[in-house]
């Protein structure tokens, strides 16, 4: 009786395994970095896109990469520039002589795991052409609806918007982002890691090594998985109570979308799958808010000012609801 | 070597310019005013003229509109102050009144002044109550000092409830850590920040078995029967006894 009296009502193995075994890759090459790891799988799991944002030179790219690489799918990147024109992500009609007909040349958007490095490089008009294939996994070009191939995951990275030549995305974007992780600075123990792995030539040997893990059949069959988790209704009145409040905090220009509120109870629920549970607890919705809700909020001028920062917000947001117990 | 040089030279420069204008400033003609020799002629009003002038309907500037009648309300507030000053003229008592209702509101504005200064918000006495919270629902659901967990339980328990007893017990356990001072209840914490409160390792990891029990049953929507139910019981109490 002292142990394990309950079983999941969904069988976990092969999910966890696959985990395990997307964790122990990204492990070998990227030193530190395990919260970013644990919320690129649960993006993966909970069929969301995710934004990386850091300074340039934390490993933004290659964590992306990395991800991309330990899953069996078709894979492109795109490096989002100024003078990028949406006709460049999406495709184009073509005229083809030999048949005197207008033929759709694909582009690099049509694929299962989509890199997109520095996007926010690029201008309003070239983010406006990613709305609708982020939402609904299709394009409409010439009255024809394109559907994306299943799992589709855009993995973003940008710099903050602090930096040169760099523009802010539209809200509208932002808000089909399921996670914006933020990259931190390695530690000084992880530095030295990396400086280690560097001269010791380690790194170039194991990229090579990397083995897809997972396959897209097998990502969307978890996905499924995931979906059938059990939530309680108390707790998906936490997770709107917490929203609501960011449409009614002083310290907020604008708050979070009910799109955001279905954002943290898949990104919970794929929380819950990570940690080896098929039913949501509010540590899981806790853990996942910030990162839900960090770039679908904007704070009041004044109050960016006075330098709070979103996460701050979010904090004390979070400390005024109770959990539901 | 030219950049010193500069300044002398500025500076010469500035001294010619200077006494040149006021050699020239000397030589200036004085200005010279013409006089005016014409005879001024004093008129004076009429007296007649002013007279007309008052008589007059379009110089009287108060109308029908502007002449009012005085309503009731300043007939009895005439009245009142003409008795008060009668009163106040024949008694004393209402002069010692009068004299301490003015101290009062002396006295009053002093201590809004010293409270003004000091920053303490003097509106805080005066509102109905505090400002409700944005969100339109009741916050707390329960406080755990309140329920009387032994009633509670034993209906849970007659009512084949397994899943409310379990959290029942769940809830008093934190109860009993909470007045043990070993975690400090807020309703905003989650189970797992009192697993991270508890200091000593075997009560935490007890602690932590306990909640994996009480999150899979309450938050996972586990049924349990009468002897899991049993089980989960003896587990909550031997943890009371270690405590």
């Amino acid at each position: 009786m002292e142990e394990e009296i309950f079983e999941n009502r969904t069988d976990l193995y092969k999910l966890n395994a696959a985990v395990g075994q997307i964790k122990d890759t990204l492990g070998k090459i990227i030193v530190g970095q395990h919260q970013s790891i644990d919320l690129i799988i649960a993006g993966i799991l909970a069929d969301g896109h995710i934004l990386i944002e850091g300074v340039p030179g934390v490993a933004k790219t290659l964590t992306a990469k990395l991800v991309a690489k330990a899953i069996n799918a078709a894979y492109s990147r795109i490096q989002f520039t100024p003078d990028l024109m949406p006709s460049d992500i999406l495709g184009t009609p073509v005229f083809n002589p030999k048949t005197s007909e207008f033929e759709f040349k694909h582009g690099p958007i049509f694929g299962n795991i989509i890199l997109i490095d520095e996007i926010n490089r690029a201008p309003a008009k070239t983010q406006s052409a990613l709305f609708e294939v982020m939402e609904e996994r299709q394009l409409t070009i010439d009255g024809t609806a394109y559907k994306m191939d299943e799992p589709f995951l855009v993995l973003a990275t940008q710099n903050p918007i602090e930096q040169e030549g760099t523009y802010r995305l539209p809200e509208a974007q932002l808000d089909r982002f399921l996670f914006k992780i933020e990259v931190k600075y390695p530690t000084l123990e992880e530095e030295i890691a990396i400086i280690n792995n560097q001269h010791q030539h380690k790194r170039a040997d194991q990229l090579s090594d990397i083995q897809p893990v997972l396959s897209a059949q097998e990502i969307v069959a978890l996905r499924e998985q995931v979906r059938g988790f059990h939530v309680e209704p108390k707790i998906l009145e936490f997770v709107a109570r917490i929203v609501f409040e960011t449409r009614n905090n002083k310290s907020l220009y604008l708050g979070a979308s009910p799109r955001a509120s279905l954002a943290i109870i898949n990104a919970a629920k794929a929380l819950a799958a990570i940690n080896g549970r098929d039913f949501v607890t509010p540590d899981d919705v806790i853990w996942v808010v910030p990162h839900v809700l960090r770039h679908r909020i904007m704070l009041t001028p004044d109050k960016e000012m006075e330098g709070l920062s979103t996460d701050d917000v979010i904090g004390q947001i979070i400390h005024k609801i109770e959990v539901p117990r | 070597m030219r950049i010193k040089a500069l300044p002398y030279w500025l500076f010469g420069l500035f001294m010619f310019i200077s006494v040149f204008a006021f050699a020239n400033k000397g030589k200036k003609k004085p200005a010279v005013m013409a006089r005016d020799s014409s005879s001024v002629q004093v008129r004076q009003f009429s007296e007649d003229a002013i007279g007309a002038y008052s008589q007059s309907e379009d110089f009287k500037y108060v109308d029908a509109d502007t002449k009012r009648e005085l309503s009731l309300w300043d007939l009895f507030l005439a009245w009142v102050l003409n008795m008060l000053a009668a009163e106040v003229g024949r008694s004393p008592i209402l002069l010692v009144i009068l004299k301490y209702l003015v101290l009062g509101l002396i006295a009053a504005g002093v201590i809004f002044l010293v409270l003004k200064a000091i920053g303490i918000d003097v509106g805080l006495f005066l509102r109905k109550g505090a400002k409700k919270t944005s969100l339109p629902y009741v916050e707390s659901l329960e406080n755990i000092h309140e329920i009387n967990f032994d009633d509670e339980l034993d209906e849970a328990v007659s009512n084949r409830n397994y899943r409310l007893a379990v959290r029942l017990l769940y809830l008093k356990c934190l109860k009993q850590l909470s007045d043990k001072g070993l975690i400090q209840w807020q309703i905003d914490k989650t189970n797992k920040a009192y697993y991270y409160e508890l200091t000593q390792k075997p009560q935490r990891d007890a602690f932590g078995s306990l909640t994996r029990r009480f999150e899979y049953v309450w938050y996972g929507n586990f049924n349990i029967d009468e002897q899991a139910y049993n089980d989960i019981d003896r587990l909550f109490n031997k943890f009371r006894e270690q405590l």
